[in-house]
């Protein structure tokens, strides 16, 4: 275990039960501390399931993961408040505003009331969404909703952030503002793995990436040097599909 | 306990946006006590309310047919008819009248019935004392009775021994009286039997109750537990849906990344779902004591220990919530969950009683009651509520009932950790 490392990943294997191949296939990661790390992967090549298992949501058969020095099999309930998950899927309580959703949130992180109403309130103002602060989350828009599913990660001002796809299905506008606003959150200390399908998105906004085929690292390090290694290749998705291939990977089990 | 009051908000917050599932808990329980307490209603008053139709032709001059008529017209259970269009049926029309669904029940005396039973005991005792062996040829006294098939078994069977009955005292007052006259053929002193009543035994039937208790057993008595306890197991439905629903929307998902374990977050859904069926509990208690008696039911009797009643209750929501919390890890759709909860609470209710008395069960179905909590949960209703017992008849059915719960919501943490986080 190193210390400069936010978080740190040896030789991880996980098998889905009923399948042949492994997910992960002794994936090595470590991703430095205040980076903004991308994890670029084809479809089923093993990004979610190398979040969960960070997060603790999945087991894996062998291998281990230090998140701020912690194991994460020894010490997931430490390792809870210092990192923050946002899912690709916008994992809020639809049937309750935003406020009730952030307020419920903030306080099972433990927040107390006065401080985290001070915090909602920044981050709606950041965020551009005190205006519907009482409205329901399944009115909101798209858009509205992936910026909500952010704050929600980022209340308790996690050491280490997580996103999986928080710009998938928005537009311009909000890709822009969440983009943005993760830099800003980035220069501020808090170490970000981002995952995402956009690789001009990760190209802009990393300082790190890292390509995962077929559950391992199969390439790693800055953009321009990933371009500058591939020399036939002028952007990382040109470098991304002359690693990984054009075939499709999410067709067999 | 700061975190987990915010779990609490969470899930209270979910319970009171969800008005489907509020209807669900409230006022289906509300419907169906109402519905069937004022359906079993007449079970309990089954002497006084019912009246079959019968057609009963009496060609019998004598005894037999004057004692069937005046026991038939008499009893209030029947409504009688004698004639049709002013004529006297025939045995052939009193079928047909019956066979068409004009009538469920059809009784034919033959002619001069009482006349041929007085014939037959005369040749018997004559035998008797003159010391003949040899028995004669009787003469046939067929009373026909024809039976709508659509009448349940229970209606005709009163009938059937009321018939046999007062068939038995004829016959009986027959043999005194030829044996009277043949005695005193033989005796110097005449005896005589005017005075002598056949009736010396009286039958008298009251509900076994325990000193002190006032309770009248009534459909309202019997229905609003059973159906409570219907509704309280109800909740497994909704609650497993929550349970579903939270995993299929994500926000589980982050629950789980989040500072608060899984048994905690099932313990403040139990915790808020307990709430709810206490709730419930007590409204159809109100409903029982002041909605019924509007409706022509009989007032709700809480028995000696309203505690109990709650005590009973709480250990009944235990174990509806411990299995709604196994069911909500074991489906992996919500629509897997309301099919596989409900029909497991129906066949629970069922086979516990709910529905069927335990008593008109076969002995193997009786056996296998016993497994359904909800035979448990209205075996200690019954107990408080008929035989107006206290906290101490209802201990072995709440600790069961604790257990129940207790051992679902363990399997379900288990289950969660070996299947949903290994998949």
């Amino acid at each position: 275990m190193h210390d400069n490392y936010a978080i740190e990943i040896n030789d991880l294997t996980k098998t889905y039960k009923g399948k042949k191949h492994p997910t992960l296939n002794g994936l090595n990661l470590n991703i430095p501390y205040g980076s903004l790390f991308g994890l670029l992967a084809p479809n089923g090549a093993g990004k979610t399931t190398t979040i969960s298992a960070i997060c603790g949501l999945r087991k894996f058969e062998s291998g281990s993961i230090y998140v701020d020095g912690l194991s994460v099999k020894k010490n997931l309930n430490q390792i809870k408040s210092i990192i923050g998950l946002v899912p690709q899927d916008i994992a809020l309580f639809p049937t309750l505003t935003a406020m009730e959703n952030l307020r419920i949130i903030g306080g099972i992180y433990g927040i107390s009331a006065p401080v985290l109403k001070k915090k909602i309130d920044n981050l709606l103002d950041l965020f551009d969404l005190q205006g519907s602060r009482n409205n329901i989350i399944s009115h909101y828009s798209g858009g509205m909703k992936r910026r909500i599913n952010l704050i929600a990660g980022l209340l308790h001002e996690p050491k280490i952030l997580i996103l999986d796809e928080p710009t998938v299905g928005v537009d311009a506008q909000s890709r822009k503002l969440i983009l943005d606003k993760l830099k800003e959150i980035n220069k501020s200390g808090t170490t970000i793995l981002f995952i995402s399908h956009y690789l001009e998105e990760a190209e802009e906004i990393c300082d790190q990436v890292a390509f995962i085929d077929n559950g391992r690292v199969i390439s790693q390090g800055t953009p321009r040097e990933m371009i500058e290694r591939n020399c036939n290749c002028n952007n990382l998705e040109s470098v991304y599909l002359c690693l990984t291939g054009k075939q499709m990977r999410d067709c067999n089990g | 306990m700061g975190r987990f009051r915010y779990l609490l908000y969470k899930d209270y917050l979910l319970l009171v946006r969800d008005v489907a599932g509020l209807l669900l808990m409230f006022v289906m329980p509300i419907l169906l006590v109402v519905l069937m307490s004022t359906l079993q209603n007449s079970t309990f008053n089954v002497v006084n309310d019912i009246h079959i139709p019968l057609l009963l032709v009496n060609n019998d001059k004598g005894e037999l047919g004057e004692a069937i008529d005046k026991e038939i017209s008499g009893s209030g259970i029947f409504d009688v008819t004698t004639e049709i269009g002013g004529d006297k049926p025939s045995l052939e029309d009193v079928e047909k009248e019956v066979a068409t669904g004009k009538f469920m029940l059809g009784i034919y005396i033959p002619d001069d019935a009482t006349e041929k039973i007085r014939t037959n005991v005369r040749k018997y005792v004559i035998c008797a004392f003159n010391g003949i062996d040899s028995v004669p040829p009787k003469e046939d006294v067929e009373l026909s009775i024809f039976i709508d098939p659509t009448a349940k078994a229970s209606f005709y069977s009163i009938l059937m021994s009321t018939l046999k009955e007062k068939a038995q005292k004829v016959q009986f007052e027959f043999i005194l009286k030829e044996m009277t006259s043949e005695v005193n053929k033989l005796s110097p002193i005449p005896i005589s039997t005017n005075k002598f009543s056949g009736d010396q035994v009286t039958l008298k039937s009251k509900f076994a109750i325990l000193k002190g208790n006032k309770i009248v057993p009534n459909s309202v008595q019997h229905n609003v537990p059973a159906w409570t306890l219907f509704a309280i197991f109800f909740i497994v439905i909704s609650l497993a849906g929550s349970i579903i629903k939270e995993r299929e929307e994500g926000s589980f998902t982050r629950l789980l990344t989040m500072p608060c374990t899984y048994t905690e977050y099932l313990l403040s859904k139990s915790m808020i779902y307990t709430v709810v069926a206490l709730l419930q509990f007590g409204v159809m208690l109100l409903i029982g004591i002041y909605l019924l008696p509007l409706i022509g039911l009989e007032s709700l009797n809480l028995g000696s220990s309203v505690p109990a009643l709650f005590a009973l209750a709480f250990s009944s929501a235990v174990a509806a919530i411990g299995f709604g919390v196994c069911i909500g890890n074991i489906s992996r759709t919500y629509q897997q969950s309301s099919v596989f909860g409900s029909i497991s609470v129906v066949m629970m209710a069922a086979v516990g009683g709910v529905w069927v008395p335990i008593f008109l069960m076969s002995e193997k179905m009786q056996l296998i009651s016993k497994l359904s909590p909800m035979n448990w949960g209205l075996s200690g209703f019954y107990d408080l509520l008929l035989r107006n017992e206290g906290f101490s008849a209802i201990i072995p059915e709440c600790l069961a009932l604790i257990a129940f719960g207790t051992i679902c919501f363990i399997f379900a943490i288990i289950y969660n950790n070996k299947h949903r986080l290994d998949l």
